[in-house]
């Protein structure tokens, strides 16, 4: 057997073991494990999501989606799990868009997971219409991101800011997946009272 | 908090084969204040409790070991229509991918849950899924029903509204437009949605309209561009081959659905698909090599058909190996009852046999065969009947099995051509002409008797008619649908006789378990309603 396949069904078998065991400490109402559950199974995911993009077969299934529930369901996940403040907006977003809704979850949940760390208290998930472009956005109001991943346009950089940066590295690929009439998607970061990370995807 | 939950009154079954994730699920569910839950571990005794329980939601893990998946599970549901299109279906999987390589639009399931997730989350997501269920339910009565120009009707109503299920409702109105052959609608319906975006849903469509208008060139065109940017949309490799086949490429079909089985080597459909076009071909090396996996793959599962093994049998047989053909039907025959009594597997053996050069072992195999009424059964192993009744020799039986089988498939060219094909291989090239166009005319001609007859007032003479022609033909589905309007038009116009009615009624449940959507039901449904208020009135 292959390596990569091998791998595949391992890490298959841990995102499996990971349910279990985030679902026991959901009934149990324990937050704390059911976050690290969750971020661990994302940390596959990502993985298994990059594996996919250096093999060159990963496509985006894209179709009509309602980008309201995507956040809706998101801050539900991660409402639980933190002591912060929790907030979604969407009522500037269009009722319908169209995107590969697994692949900008992976990349939204990403980026909330990386919020709730830096954030002091408040997290906010919002979608709005931005020009031509539907516009997922998660602002905190930590930090910011340093200035040097604000200069930095494309390849391996830490959107963890600990992390080893795959995380902006597949939100750029999942982005540039998203074209529409010659029109990509692209990821935006910047500062403004703490980070923002901004996911556009065009008409 | 007291739960005030949509779930209560719901119906839920869990398949997974892991006992843990069974439990986990099914605990989620507790939570959200559902009560009736059943759980199965395997498609097997899923299938069972469709036997006593009507479900409203099902949620099967992708992944079910011992060589089924979720995806099967969901394409044997609502191909044998054991779930009609109200009923939720919700694939779990730990990563999206693999899964969404699927068939057709209807083999689809109503959405993808990805592991782990939270009971919050499984809760809105159901919630959701619930209310379009809701929003949608008279569409998938209509749809359930064929009754296309509804379906379109309540479409347009709910695109006009432009809410959530604005796209929903485009792709139920594409769909429905092709399935009443309203290729020219449809054309530019697609058209209209692609200059909006392009997504492949709509470009198949398109190809598909396109294949109805006959513009195969244009339709093989879009189908190459949909495949090379859309690699995983199986349904435009299986319309691709469809589109080869229809022109007189075997070899293109088969070269396309090759790069389909590379991509989803699991889909059971596509191997059987490949088999098929090879038989027809004659490639029997190719259909050995398709159906060794399918059958390797179903063996002891629900899953298992016995055409496969027939048809494999065949193969090896045609392969000049008929004792391997002889000891996969022996082992058939000896673990599943069914398949001791099955024609076609007998005819494949008598045939066997007859190459090894056991003529007293193909005899018996060939009488077994023959027990069967060869009306009943269909086109493939009538054909597999005939062709072992030549092979013996025995003539006027397989002329007889040929022209039914004709008969009852008056309008498919392609099957014709077998026959021929099957005639002029056993020497007969002569009549194999004949015997195909005198059968085709005897049917046309019977129809054009029974509708003069009937039109002269004749009404228990048509019915009569097309009464005994249904029995003798009984898988020719619009002989059937007629015999049944004719008898109940008899009734209308001649007075009540209960027999006619219940024949008719017969009839029509012949029809409906063969095509649900056939749309002389709804004369015959009408017919019977008009005899119940004429003459049944006040009566319970």
């Amino acid at each position: 057997m292959e390596f990569a396949d091998l791998a595949a069904i391992t890490i298959h078998d841990v995102k499996n073991r990971l349910a279990l065991l985030a679902n026991r400490a959901d009934a149990k109402g324990d937050a704390e494990t059911v976050r690290g559950a969750m971020e661990a199974a994302l940390t596959l995911t990502r993985l298994l999501v990059y594996y996919r993009s250096e093999k060159g077969q990963l496509q985006a299934d894209i179709d009509a989606h309602v980008p309201a529930d995507l956040l809706q369901e998101l801050a539900a996940e991660a409402g639980r799990e933190t002591s912060l403040a929790l907030r979604f907006n969407a009522g500037d977003a269009p009722t319908l868009w169209f995107y590969d809704e697994a692949l900008v979850r992976l990349v939204m949940r990403d980026a909330l997971y990386n919020a709730m760390r830096h954030s002091r208290s408040a997290v906010t998930l919002q979608a709005r219409l931005s020009g031509d472009c539907l516009e997922f956005a998660v602002l905190d109001d930590g930090p910011g991101f340093s200035g040097e991943l604000l200069g930095q346009s494309l390849g391996m950089q830490a959107l963890s800011r600990e992390g080893t940066g795959l995380g902006l590295y597949l939100a750029r690929r999942v982005a540039r997946l998203h074209d529409s009439g010659g029109r990509e998607g692209c990821v935006e970061l910047r500062n403004e009272g703490g980070a923002v990370f901004c996911l556009r995807l065009p008409r | 908090m007291a739960l005030v939950t949509p779930f209560k009154n719901k119906s839920v079954l869990i398949l997974d084969d892991m006992p843990e994730a069974r439990t986990s699920l099914r605990s989620q569910l507790g939570s959200l204040g559902c009560e009736r839950i059943a759980v199965s571990a395997t498609v097997k005794d899923a299938l069972e409790q469709f036997k006593n329980e009507r479900f409203d939601v099902i949620l099967a893990d992708y992944y079910l070991g011992g060589g089924t998946d979720g995806q099967q599970f969901l394409e044997y549901l609502r191909t044998r229509r054991i779930i009609g299109r109200g009923v939720l279906f919700v694939m779990v999987t730990a990563e999206k991918g693999y899964e969404s390589v699927v068939t057709a639009a209807e083999c689809l399931p109503d959405d993808y849950l990805l592991k782990p997730f939270t009971a919050d989350v499984l809760k809105l997501r159901l919630e959701r899924l619930l209310e379009k269920k809701l929003r949608l339910a008279t569409i998938d009565k209509l749809q359930d029903k064929g009754d296309w120009a509804g379906v379109v009707k309540v479409c347009d109503d709910i695109i006009g509204a432009r809410d959530r299920y604005l796209v929903d409702a485009m792709r139920i109105k594409g769909n429905a437009l092709l399935a009443s052959r309203r290729a020219e609608e449809a054309l530019e319906f697609y058209r209209q949605m692609i200059a909006r975006r392009p997504l492949p849903w709509a470009r198949l469509g398109l190809s598909r309209a396109l294949h109805q208008l006959g513009r195969d060139d244009e339709c093989k065109e879009s189908l190459a561009g949909l495949i090379r940017e859309s690699p995983q949309l199986m349904a435009a490799y299986d319309l691709l081959g469809k589109v080869h086949v229809a022109s007189g490429d075997p070899d293109a079909a088969l070269g396309i659905l090759d790069s389909a089985c590379a991509i989803a080597p699991n889909s059971l459909a596509r191997h059987r698909a490949v088999a098929a076009v090879a038989e027809d071909k004659g490639d029997f090396k190719r259909v050995e090599a398709a159906l060794e996996k399918v059958v390797k793959k179903t063996r002891n599962t629900p899953l298992r058909e016995t055409g496969d093994i027939a048809r494999l049998g065949n193969a090896f047989t045609e392969n000049g190996e008929p004792v391997k053909a002889v000891a996969l039907i022996e082992e058939a025959c000896k673990n599943f009852k069914s398949d001791a009594e099955d024609a076609h597997l007998a005819a494949v053996e008598a045939m066997a046999h007859q190459k090894a050069g056991n003529r007293d072992k193909a005899e018996a195999a060939l009488t077994r065969a023959l027990r069967t009424d060869t009306a009943h059964l269909p086109a493939g192993a009538a054909m597999a009947v005939a062709k072992a009744c030549l092979t013996a020799g025995k003539r006027d039986e397989a002329h007889g099995i040929l022209k039914t089988l004709v008969q009852t498939h008056p309008e498919a060219k392609a099957l014709h051509d077998r026959v021929s094909t099957v005639l002029r291989a056993h020497g007969a090239g002569s009549v194999a002409e004949k015997l195909v166009a005198e059968s085709i005319r005897e049917i046309i001609q019977l129809n054009n008797e029974a509708v003069l007859k009937a039109k002269a007032g004749e009404l228990t003479l048509a019915a009569e008619m097309l009464t005994r022609a249904a029995q003798r033909l009984p898988g020719n589905i619009q002989i059937v649908a007629n015999a049944a309007s004719a008898l109940l038009f008899d009734v209308l116009t001649n007075g009540l006789d209960a027999e006619k009615v219940l024949q008719a009624q017969a009839f029509q449940k012949a029809v409906e378990s063969r095509d649900p959507a056939y749309p002389k039901l709804a004369e015959i449904e009408d017919l019977l309603g008009r005899i119940r208020s004429t003459f049944i009135v006040g009566r319970k």
